[in-house]
């Protein structure tokens, strides 16, 4: 069993950028070590040398004093290694025993031991109180569940060594008690854990080390017990950034009601009735699958409602796909950036317009003076950071991605009147997070209706003027700024 | 011409073969050059204005197939089925004419037909939600079938001079109007793809057709029309192919498959979204150029099939590796890279 794992001296290069540069740490067996930054810190590099997805360029992985000598995940599974990754590796088709015990199957003679591989996985389950059957194809279950499956696959190996990168992006709150449960038992295990995710609170819950990386640097090791939040922010930051939100120029002019939905019924979401007002911040709070994106994606017309009435501005409207509801002046940032909001592949310029192609063409053709005009406008507002707006949207941070899906809808040849912004900082450093709060009560400013949807409680709170909260497809509460508090807005998520 | 390919990376590794991938048009003009040059050794009569003529002539008739596949392809979709649209278009334009019915309107309903069948095509994969893929292996049997079923697998001899005359006009001896026709389309198509609102709209629904809904495009409508325009250009290429040969002839050719390999050595991608008709031109002319010089040195018809697989297959890996290099940038967080450089 291994004492500890350190990073020696870890360089590692990519064309153009150096992203770790001379890293070094020691992660001690029986802790629970998080690793922080902003995106682009180097955090992810550092998993993948770990996992032996890449060579280090310079330095070596020291376990237990003996360098590491694998050089492919298949090697570093062998070498007791663990890394569960954001994307999850599960064949939707198979049953979650098989896709747990994928790597060995126990057998019979020829056969799969169908009985032993049940027993096997339901004590799995068991440990991680998950009530799943263990024949059920694994595409069936719930994002969370699978989520979960992915972890068991990595715990089931009982690797010494366990890195998680973001595992409870996905996870509601009991979820994640019952992970962080499982994660302590690991430690008290003896087991060297590193924890990776962008959730403040999660990190002081659960880790006892940090460190620190920025651009690609070691800036600090923490005790977490003796660091407040504020210091993890300004050391990932390497900067003070103050207080967030009491820096924010807010709005402070809210108007008519802008939209307004009646006894809204879908598939996933029921008896919704609410209204945003032009100028009005609309934060939408609770756990993962209350229904707030089934919700937005009803309201653009993403998806078919099965009976209830939406008004724009006093106006009846009946839109059938989300082409009308952006001809109204509707607008919806997704969730998943990548998958739903971008075309990864395109050059910015091209995300940008893609809404707007009516607008931007003279006669038959595309204006492309004026399409450029548009872009270089969005690239300059939001200050999209980029050499130029012919460079591919994959080639930008997360942030920058973010801010072109909000140049998209914000650009003069829109008419947006509703803004919908589905989890519009997932996965954003909080450098980027900082300006994007500004860039939604500029929206409101402007006289939008914003309609803001985040599962960070304390981004919610203190950026919407009011915040309804959903549990299982229904509201199940409303509050004001100043009436909102975490504990409440926690209690009405988790309503019943 | 849209052509991404040309743009500088700054991720992914600047090896030769990378290099080679980024600058595709450029190495498949090489390549056509080369392959030109080879055979013209080989066979003195090889560029001889007879054999251009025959050459130029069904690079024509996979041009305009390839045009319709091509373009269903950077929408995220395929055509299997125009050389079967073209066949059963041939025959069907000698029938009618042979009724007696004038050769413009002949020509005419036979389009309207091929732009019919696309629509079959487009209510199959986009109102019944079926597989391009499999739908157009399915099209390809019917319309092949029914063209030997009106025929009884005999050929239909049209006896119209005026109708022959389309394909007889020729410049410089060699060029048919025929030739100038497809590159008219090209022209047209890659104007189309650069410069208008629905060639916009096609990358970006290849690229992504759940970002193009959300962005207020309809993917379906973009690729109805496309299966549509596919249907239409391959039986209007079928009415030339009539005119050329003077009678429409019922037995299937590869000419379906040789428009899908054109496009994809051209560099329009199998998974959508990129590609151009530049590149597309390029493509055509090195595989007919290819197939052609095979023939011109005395390889076998049987042979020639053999070689007809293996380019498409080679087609299909440069491809693949092209998207597996993108997909490795991805994975490499080609985001997080971006962003260190940034800060």
């Amino acid at each position: 069993m291994p004492n500890y794992v350190e990073f020696n001296k870890i360089s590692k290069g990519f064309p153009g950028v150096q992203a770790l540069d001379d890293v070094s740490f020691r992660v001690q067996g029986g802790r629970i070590c998080a690793l922080m930054g902003e995106n682009g810190a180097g955090k992810s590099t550092m998993l993948k040398i770990l996992s032996g997805d890449y060579q280090a360029d310079e330095g070596t992985i020291i376990i237990d004093g003996m360098p590491a000598s694998y050089h492919s995940p298949h090697g570093a599974l062998k070498a007791s290694i663990s890394v569960i990754y954001q994307e999850r590796q599960l064949v939707p088709g198979l049953s979650v025993m098989e896709n747990i015990f994928i790597e060995d199957l126990p057998k019979k003679g020829i056969r799969i031991d169908k009985a032993a591989l049940r027993k096997m996985t339901q004590h799995i389950l068991d440990e991680f109180e998950l009530d799943v059957n263990p024949s059920e194809p694994v595409g069936r279950l719930s994002v969370a569940h699978q989520q979960m499956i992915e972890i068991m696959k990595a715990y089931r190996r009982d690797s010494e060594i366990i890195a998680f990168d973001e595992p409870t992006a996905p996870l509601s709150e009991s979820e994640i008690n019952t992970l962080f449960k499982v994660i302590r038992r690991l430690k008290e295990a003896g087991k060297v854990i590193i924890y990776v995710s962008h959730r403040m609170s999660e990190i002081f819950q659960i880790s006892d080390d940090i460190v620190v990386l920025k651009d690609g640097k070691l800036v600090c090791e923490l005790n977490a017990d003796e660091t407040t939040e504020q210091e993890l922010i300004t050391a990932m930051v390497g900067r003070d950034i103050g207080d967030t939100y009491a820096e924010l120029c807010r709005n402070e002019n809210i108007g008519e009601v802008m939209l307004e939905v009646r006894n809204l019924e879908t598939d996933d979401v029921h008896d919704i009735n609410l209204e945003v007002r032009a100028g009005e911040i609309v934060g939408f709070a609770g756990l993962i699958g209350a229904g707030r994106t089934e919700l937005a994606r009803a309201i653009f017309a993403a998806d078919p409602i099965s009976s209830g009435e939406i008004f724009l501005n006093g106006q009846k409207v009946n839109f059938k796909s989300p082409k009308d509801a952006i001809a109204a002046g509707m607008a919806l940032c997704p969730e998943d950036r990548k998958e739903q909001g971008l075309v990864l592949d395109r050059t910015i310029n091209n995300n940008i317009t893609s809404a707007v192609l009516e607008k931007v063409k003279t006669g038959l053709f595309l204006d492309k003076k004026k399409e450029r005009k548009l872009s270089h406008a969005a690239v300059e507002k939001y200050s999209i950071k980029t050499p130029s707006i012919e460079k591919k949207v994959v080639e930008l941070s997360g942030g920058n991605q973010q801010k072109v899906i909000l140049g998209r809808w914000t650009s003069e040849a829109m008419v947006t009147k509703v803004l919908i912004l589905d989890e519009p900082t997932k996965g954003i450093d909080v450098g980027a997070k900082a300006e994007i709060y500004q860039a939604i009560c500029d929206f409101a400013k402007a006289g939008l209706a914003v309609i803001f949807i985040s599962s960070e409680l304390t981004e919610v709170i203190n950026l919407a003027d009011r915040i309804i909260v959903m549990a299982q497809g229904r509201i199940t509460g409303s509050l004001s700024r100043q009436e909102a508090t975490e504990e409440k807005v926690l209690k009405l998520a988790m309503h019943h | 011409m849209e052509n991404s390919s040309k743009e500088k990376k700054v991720h992914g590794t600047q090896s030769l073969g990378s290099y080679i991938l980024n600058h595709k048009v450029t190495l498949l003009i090489v390549v056509t050059i080369v392959v030109i040059v080879f055979f013209r050794l080989m066979n003195p009569n090889y560029l001889g204005w007879q054999n251009v003529l025959i050459l130029l002539t069904i690079t024509s008739f996979v041009g305009l197939l390839g045009l319709g596949v091509g373009l269903l392809l950077i929408s995220g979709q395929i055509d299997l089925s125009t050389g079967a649209i073209a066949v059963m278009a041939a025959v069907l334009v000698a029938m009618l004419i042979s009724s007696g019915i004038p050769w413009p309107i002949a020509a005419l309903i036979t389009i309207l037909f091929g732009a019919a069948a696309g629509g079959i095509t487009a209510i199959l994969v986009n109102g019944l939600g079926m597989m391009s893929f499999i739908a157009t292996i399915g099209m390809m049997s019917v319309w092949g079938g029914l063209a030997l079923v009106l025929t009884r697998g005999n050929p239909v001899t049209i006896n119209n001079p005026g109708f022959w005359a389309i394909a007889d006009i020729r410049f410089f001896q060699s060029i048919p109007l025929l030739f100038i026709i497809m590159l008219f389309f090209v022209a047209l198509y890659g104007f189309i793809l650069s410069q208008t609102r629905f060639g916009r709209s096609v990358y970006i629904v290849g690229g992504n057709p759940t970002a193009a809904r959300l962005a207020g495009i309809n993917p379906k409508k973009i690729q109805s029309i496309l299966f549509i325009n596919s249907g239409a250009i391959s039986a209007f290429c079928g009415v030339l192919f009539a005119s050329n040969f003077r009678r429409g002839d019922p037995v299937a050719i590869t000419l379906g498959m040789d428009a899908v390999t054109a496009a994809v050595l051209g560099g329009i991608s199998f998974s959508g979204g990129a590609g151009g008709t530049g590149g597309f031109l390029v493509g055509l002319l090195l595989l007919n150029f290819f197939n052609n010089g095979l023939m011109m040195i005395g390889i076998g018809p049987y042979w020639q099939t053999i070689a007809r697989g293996a380019i498409l297959i080679a087609a299909l890996m440069l491809d693949f590796f092209r998207e597996r290099q993108r997909a490795k940038a991805l994975r490499a967080g080609a985001a997080e890279i971006a962003a260190a450089k940034s800060q």
